[in-house]
């Protein structure tokens, strides 16, 4: 696998504990992994935002914002990890972290094998270039060697089911085409490890169900899997193992109907307090 | 970046299909544009102004066809990052072939543009020497300068959007300032010697007389004016990319 980028051991620091060489490293090891924000630089910053920043440092606002923290776990091979918590918890973050995109602010990450894409349908299209040219496009970005790709480009076409629009710009396509595209070429790799946001359903029905099975052959075929889901049933389904997350740190780590459990409680937990809560406020707005 | 020529030259043929896309002339923009503005520089300069200067719309666009060039593709660069910011977020990849592509694709429309130059040429074709054969040679010390400075502008660009909208503004002055429409001759003749410190400063002011030189006035480039352009741009371009690498790991984080 030549020109390939992700699959060399993703060493972001130096204090990882070296495994015996008799041993095979895990398919995914994090060790304390930290990952921060600067909220003065988030999203459309301008200067005139930044500067009384610049000038003046401490006005009360937090400059950094920790999305995950001291987070721990391995994944060896053939193991799958569903990762489950509330919205904003860290768990997109997490697989940002895991393939690579976001590098770590403290501890670090290594993965063993191939890393899937989080490329989700149709980013990166040209819209005037054919839907040939842009697989070859989106190829080159993952940095998948171009020969490899051009032995599949056949196969993602007929999975697409595109027909001779193939040689048509992009911006004719229907939104459906597109994504159908997308998914194709997203998926056309078998990877080592599959990082997983949500389930992907798109398209129609009859894709729907096309690309329901080719997820299932990709977690059937890849050696360990990370799975971000708000299906509860997935978690059960698919994977061997759970962490649940909350507020960017893992709550508790375990069997998947335990971790399962645990999260339905607390949802309910949080449910009854945020409706006594509601029922205080309006107690003393009546009173 | 090595490695990923084949990324970059994707990203550049992308970048000429959808330039003027959706226009009637279609790429014919990249001849008609010159000449247009070379047009507008003629009335402004010699029927408003009334200047005398031999063969004024050679003289001009000489200067005009090498600024297209440079002032689109910073445009372009500076934007470039940002504009990729949804991809960013999904892929790792390395950036620096966001503001790469866009400037070569610049370079190959510049490339174009010298069609529009022959055209000048029909009308003055006793100004015609072997000369112009060193066009490239003046281009490259262009395309390392563009090339350092887009790739700084394009990491600054994505802390702080500003940029985009500045550098417009500083383009603009930037051009006026470089003997474009004039001569380092004309704008000094008075003894006046802070200007032509500037002039001499001012990368474009032997980039400028270069072009002039070869294309106008059939003589020999400002050769050790375009050796200091090289190495000044060099020594930029190499600050540029170890900046730029040193910010890249934030892009996926901000954007």
């Amino acid at each position: 696998m030549a020109a390939r980028v992700a699959p060399k051991p993703n060493v972001l620091a130096q204090s990882a504990p070296m495994p015996s060489p008799s041993t095979r490293p895990p398919a995914i090891a994090v060790h304390e992994l930290g990952i921060r924000y600067n909220l003065r630089l988030t999203r459309r910053t301008t200067l005139k935002d930044s500067l009384p920043g610049l000038v003046r440092r401490d006005d009360g606002v937090p400059k950094h914002f920790w999305a995950l923290r001291n987070v721990t776990f391995r994944l060896e091979h053939g193991e799958s990890l569903a990762v489950i918590g509330p919205n904003g918890a860290g768990k997109s973050t997490l697989l940002l972290a895991l393939a690579g995109i976001l590098e770590p602010s403290e501890g670090f990450v290594e993965t063993d094998g191939r890393v899937s894409t989080l490329l989700t349908l149709g980013a990166g299209f040209e819209s005037e270039l054919s839907g040939r040219d842009n697989i070859d496009l989106v190829a080159a970005f993952l940095g998948i060697d171009h020969r490899e790709m051009a032995a599949l480009t056949p196969s993602i076409i007929e999975f697409a089911d595109i027909g001779q629009f193939i040689d048509a710009p992009v911006k004719t396509y229907s939104t459906g085409m597109k994504a159908r595209l997308g998914f194709a070429i997203a998926t056309a790799i078998t990877p080592d490890i599959l990082l997983l946001d949500e389930v992907l359903g798109t398209g129609d029905q009859t894709f729907r169900a096309k690309s329901q099975t080719r997820i299932r052959e990709l977690v059937g075929k890849a050696k360990a899997i990370v799975l971000v889901t708000h299906d509860l049933t997935y978690v059960t389904e698919f994977c061997n193992r759970a962490i649940l997350i909350e507020r960017g740190t893992i709550v508790r780590e375990g069997e998947p109907q335990e971790i399962v459990d645990l999260y339905r409680t607390r949802v309910e937990e949080r449910k009854l307090l945020a409706e006594a809560k509601a029922r205080s406020v309006a107690s003393t707005a009546s009173a | 970046m090595l490695g990923r020529q084949r990324l970059i030259r994707y990203l550049v043929g992308a970048d000429l299909k959808r330039t003027h896309a959706d226009t009637a002339f279609g790429q014919l923009w990249w001849v008609i544009d010159p000449l247009l503005q070379m047009a507008v520089y003629v009335v402004l300069v010699q029927v408003i102004f009334q200047r005398k200067t031999p063969d004024y719309p050679l003289f001009i666009f000489a200067a005009i066809l090498p600024w297209k060039w440079f002032s689109t593709t910073l445009s372009d660069a500076t934007s470039s990052v940002v504009n990729r910011q949804a991809l960013i977020r999904q892929v790792q990849f390395p950036k620096v072939v966001l503001p790469v592509a866009a400037i070569t694709a610049g370079t190959l429309s510049f490339l174009i543009g010298l069609i529009a130059l022959g055209i000048v040429y029909l009308f003055y074709l006793d100004r015609l020497s072997p000369w112009v054969l060193l066009i490239p040679v003046i281009g490259v010390v262009q395309y390392v300068f563009t090339l350092a400075l887009g790739i700084l502008l394009a990491a600054v660009d994505t802390f702080y959007r500003d940029v985009q909208n500045i550098l417009r503004h500083i383009l603009r002055l930037w051009f006026y300032l470089s003997p474009a429409l004039y001569s380092i001759g004309e704008a000094t003749a008075g003894g006046n010697s802070p200007v032509r410190a500037l002039l001499r400063l001012n990368p474009f002011g032997p980039l400028f007389e270069s072009y002039r030189a070869v294309i106008y006035s059939e003589t020999s480039p400002d050769w050790i004016g375009l050796l200091v352009v090289l190495l000044v741009s060099l020594v930029l371009l190499g600050i540029a990319l170890a900046v730029f690498k040193r910010v890249e790991p934030a892009f996926a984080r901000i954007l």
